[in-house]
């Protein structure tokens, strides 16, 4: 019996690893391996021109302006196929600099660019850099998602997109609203790394459901042990409730 | 001297007075004392080196470089200032240049974006620089931002020259902006290929000039090798002095230096280091030429060199060898974990990392590094500690190793009691865990 296996799409490694993004790649691929599930991780290079056909999960991680730039303008070519795979329930997760590409538009130093447009919402700049560990409460898993934000943009969602959660301890979209990130069909964005996923299990299997549902129609995912990573996530939730980490 | 001055510098030196009485660490403060009756007396304090001085910059091994450096100044009969503990930042500096007597050489380590306070006072004959890769990025903000500040930094001193190593794209690119506006560079690097394989996460892999993914003839660790772009505008140096016949092993490393101010190669050894090492020490052997050490004055320094400051110290303690190094990056984790696998031995393994201020809050790092290679290690154990040891026992667990808690090196050699001695225990930590774990083995242990 052939098992099922998902395609996940790594968007342009090289010039977006910013903050260990390569440690989300690593838990997609390792929670599917755990379940006998296989794991087909495509990365698409700067020459490559990648496509979302075949695409069950894709990544966009986090990388400085400028490279964030270059990323935008190769992914702008392929705008239309982006945009079918997110409307028909496509799961891709984005990390910050990824984040914000995916709105309208974002500015870089006083340059305002052109976004994806996947996802209403749209990024400007604050007048400092918003760095912080970082934790909020979100419906896509149980426990809380604890991280590290690291941004100068100031995320708006639209009327009609929901954010990733609300922010318990940190700063969030725009350090305002007390919103974090975005949740819109199957896309989760956010400004959340750390990487992500090693200390938030439930974000990677809320993730992997999705990309199973759509592609094998059935979502449900074997229990593993995560004593492990809950284990990291309880007590760095806790540090931070108590008040008991630097920051700054 | 002017009156602020001399009041800055009497301040600074009583409060050194001050702390030395209290056996406290007087690295800092007083510096910091000084420096806030007179913000510019670096300046002043500048001609107390009466040859000339040279900074060491670079994200990695600045301290060792250092210290060996200015050892070999010394064992050339040369007297020297230097900050040998690491406080790198203008106070640091300041601190270290306040005492009575002035000296031949000043031997300073400098934080690269306190080059920019550094440099422009204190005006060095050399500025050494090693290497740039990613680090605390909370802290040091993104590379381009390194960069531009080590060349605005030389702009403010153009009587300084620097020492770069070549095989760096990303202090080669500064040599090239430098270069271009006046600065004299010379270069050092590794003149062969060691066939080592390549770190999985290199950095700065691309053109400093147009942006080209950069081809490489070989490469020694991380991005640092002979490199060339496509495009034909930017690639390794010619080198003024180049590192051949190198050999690394368990028992350190030797190599051939030869360069244009050397009339046959010289013959460099220590007893201690990887591939790193090899940098380290070619930074320090040119940077003491530059200075007026001959060769053999340089081994001899060497040969007696022993880091008392937690990097690659050795330790006898709980009856075993214990191995203690920084380990604050991804490169750095990286090399060590090619020196703790130059060891054949059956070994333990102790992680140690915290997110205080000087560590950077953001440990997301720990996933650039390769810790997948411990996978070939026989019988390893691994243990994680520091704040973060949560975040360290999922790294490692998804890099396919069990790592279990503890709170101190102490705690771990107790666990290791029926453990075969001969199993040595490597302790790693990042910066503000290294001291703790110093301290600790200090007390129990014996220096090998
Ligand atoms: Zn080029």
């Amino acid at each position: 019996m052939s098992s099922k296996s998902l395609t996940i799409v790594h968007l342009y490694p090289e010039l977006l690893n910013l903050y260990g993004d390569s440690g989300n790649i690593l838990v997609l691929r390792r929670r599917l391996e755990w379940r006998g599930l296989e794991a087909n991780v495509r990365e698409v290079h700067v020459d490559d021109t990648p496509s979302f056909a075949d695409a069950d999960l894709v990544f966009i991680g986090g990388g400085s302006d400028r490279e964030q730039a270059i990323v935008c303008e190769k992914l702008l070519r392929q705008r239309s196929e982006l945009t079918s795979f997110v409307e028909d329930g496509g799961a891709l997760l984005a990390v910050c600099g990824g984040y914000q590409l995916l709105g309208h538009s974002y500015t870089m130093g006083e340059t305002k660019l052109e976004g994806l447009g996947l996802v209403d919402l749209y990024t400007d700049r604050g007048p400092t850099r918003l760095i912080s560990n970082i934790a909020i409460e979100s419906p896509v898993c149980e426990h809380p998602i604890v991280g590290y934000e690291n941004h100068g943009g100031r995320t708006h969602l639209g009327a009609d997109v929901k954010p990733l959660g609300r922010v318990l301890y940190g700063n969030g979209n725009d350090g305002q609203t007390g919103q974090e990130g975005c949740l819109y069909k199957n896309v989760v964005g956010t400004y959340i790394h750390g990487p992500l996923l090693p200390k938030n299990p439930g974000v990677a299997d809320f993730l992997l459901a999705r990309a199973l549902e759509r592609r094998y129609c059935n979502a449900s995912l074997e229990p593993l042990d995560d004593s492990v990573e809950l284990a990291a996530n309880k007590g760095m939730y806790e540090r931070l409730m108590s008040g008991n980490v630097q920051e700054n | 001297m002017s009156l602020r001055s001399q009041l800055a510098l009497m301040a600074g030196r009583a409060s050194a007075w001050g702390l030395k009485n209290a056996r406290r660490n007087a690295s800092q403060l007083p510096g910091r004392v000084a420096l806030s009756l007179d913000p510019q007396l670096l300046r002043e304090l500048a001609p107390k080196a009466t040859k000339g001085s040279i900074v060491v910059c670079g994200t990695n091994g600045k301290t060792t470089t250092n210290n060996m450096l200015a050892a070999a100044v010394e064992a050339s009969g040369q007297s020297v200032l230097c900050n040998r503990a690491g406080a790198n930042m203008l106070a640091g500096v300041v601190a270290a240049m306040l005492p009575g007597t002035s000296a031949d050489w000043a031997v300073m380590e400098a934080d690269e974006l306190s080059c920019k306070h550094i440099l422009p006072q204190l005006k060095p004959t050399f500025l050494v620089l090693l290497n740039l890769f990613r680090d605390q990025l909370d802290r040091a903000g993104e590379i381009d931002h390194v960069q531009d500040t080590i060349v605005n930094a030389l702009a403010a001193s153009p009587t300084t020259t620097l020492v770069v190593c070549a095989d760096d794209p990303l202090c080669a690119g500064i040599a090239r902006r430098a270069a271009q506006a006046g600065t004299r560079v010379l270069s050092f690097g590794i003149g062969e290929d060691l066939g080592l394989e390549p770190d999985r996460v290199p950095e700065a892999r691309f053109c400093q000039v147009c942006g080209a993914e950069l081809d490489y003839d070989y490469r020694a660790y991380a991005q640092l090798g002979a490199f060339r772009c496509p495009n034909g505008d930017f690639e390794r140096a010619s080198l003024d002095y180049a590192a051949t016949g190198v050999t690394v092993s368990r028992e350190g490393v030797a190599f051939q230096v030869t360069g244009s101010s050397l009339p046959e190669s010289v013959q460099v050894k220590a007893f201690f280091g990887g591939v790193y090492m090899v940098y380290n020490l070619m930074a320090a052997f040119v940077g003491s030429l530059l200075a007026g050490t001959t060769p053999e004055q340089f081994q001899r320094a060497i040969d007696a060199y022993d880091p008392k400051n937690g990097r690659l110290q050795h330790f006898r303690a709980g009856g075993r060898d214990v191995i203690l190094n920084l380990a604050k990056n991804p490169t750095g984790f990286n090399q060590n974990i090619s020196l703790l696998q130059a060891d054949d031995r059956p070994k333990h393994a102790f992680f140690v990392i915290n997110d205080n201020a000087n560590d950077g809050h953001d440990i997301s790092w720990i996933w650039d590094v390769d810790y997948e290679r411990l996978n070939s290690e026989k019988s390893l154990v691994v243990y994680a500690g520091g704040s973060r040891a949560g975040d360290v026992a999922v790294r490692c667990k998804y890099a396919g190793l069990d790592a279990r808690p503890a709170h101190s090196v102490s705690e771990v050699l107790g666990r290791m009691a029926s453990v075969d001695p001969d199993v040595p225990l490597y302790v790693l930590t990042n910066y503000s865990a290294l001291w703790p774990a110093k301290a600790e083995l200090e007390k129990i242990g014996e220096r090998a």
